[in-house]
């Protein structure tokens, strides 16, 4: 007896669900003209897309560069991220490289070996050389 | 493999559906385009090998995806907004396109009878609306999209117990709330919906 009250109760609700469920239909049916255009619009894209993938055209993931360029595609801020960092590595290495040119000329054009610019006595031996260079003043004149 | 002529049928069946689907249970409908768009990018994109049988399911759990992302994103967003919302001026609400306002369909001639069958269909949308999020997804899955048990407990994740009960519960919902509005079955039937 409870059984066919229970099963008559599930029946009943499954007849008034699929009844809503019409009523849902028939408001989905009533969407506007503008609505109507976007998603065709948008079903018109995914199945070019679709069109691209089963053709292989672009980024199909079969060969390696496709592959590539796929993960590239999914990966978007990692990649940016790897460029921008290559970009500032390759500024510092190319501005390191410029300063080592800069001081190589330095060093060949010198009149100096380049041994004694190494040498860290050099410079204030130099510096005392230059103070001997100074003519000194004669303060008294031994007969 | 599904041919890009299945997928066009299968989509053009299901667009409006999951339209409504994803207004209901994000209440906005720009941003219901822009999902219902994501996911089926997002099938013919990733799932171009499947067939064509599979699709119903794989649309359904992708949707549902989308609108969770859309969600977690929203909660971010909510919480930046509600900090400066008190800058905002709330001049800049869309202009209204006469265009969202015209019936595609709707072969009724009796203005009166359109307005009626207009406004129990809206009490019904906003009944689907307020039910909790599980519930309305278990009805739409199990009753709109015509899935059996075991597929809406697949696509939501839960048993087939869950399902069932969130089945039963989102219909005894909607059933009260609209005899409070004075809409029974019958009243429903009117609208030349027939069971």
């Amino acid at each position: 007896m409870t059984d066919n009250t229970n099963q008559t109760n599930t029946e009943s609700m499954e007849v008034d669900a699929k009844l809503l469920a019409k009523v849902l239909d028939m408001r989905a049916n009533r969407l506007s003209m503008r609505t109507l255009k976007q998603l065709e619009d948008a079903r018109m894209r995914a199945v070019r897309l679709h069109e691209q993938k089963t053709a292989g055209i672009v980024n199909t993931g079969t060969g390696t560069l496709g592959r590539l360029f796929y993960w590239a595609e999914h990966h978007r801020t990692f990649v940016t991220g790897m460029i921008l960092t290559i970009l500032v590595a390759s500024l510092i290495v190319i501005q390191l490289n410029s300063y080592k040119v800069d001081t190589d000329a330095m060093l060949l054009g010198s009149e100096l070996p380049p041994e004694a610019f190494v040498d860290r006595g050099f410079e204030p031996s130099l510096n005392q050389r230059v103070n001997f260079d100074e003519p000194e003043q004669v303060t008294s004149i031994k007969v | 493999m599904a041919s890009s002529q299945e997928l066009s049928d299968f989509l053009r069946n299901i667009e409006r559906r999951a339209f409504k689907q994803t207004v209901y249970a994000v209440r906005d409908e720009h941003v219901a385009l822009d999902i219902v768009q994501d996911a089926m990018l997002k099938i013919s994109e990733k799932y171009a090998d499947k067939p064509v049988e599979e699709y119903p399911m794989l649309f359904q759990r992708i949707l549902q995806n989308t609108m969770r992302d859309y969600w977690r994103r929203q909660k971010v967003r909510n919480l930046w907004t509600s900090l400066f919302s008190s800058f905002s001026s709330g001049d800049d609400e869309d202009e209204r396109d006469p265009l969202e306002t015209i019936d595609v369909e709707d072969a009724s001639k009796d203005p009166m009878a359109q307005l009626e069958r207009g406004q129990t269909m809206q009490l019904i949308e906003r009944a689907l609306e307020k039910l909790p999020t599980r519930q309305r997804e278990a009805f739409i899955l199990r009753y709109w999209e015509d899935m059996d048990v075991a597929e809406t407990a697949s696509i939501m994740g839960c048993s087939e117990g869950s399902v069932k009960t969130h089945c039963s519960r989102a219909v005894h919902t909607l059933a009260v709330v609209l005899q409070k509005q004075g809409l029974g079955m019958k009243a429903i039937t009117q609208l030349g919906v027939e069971s």
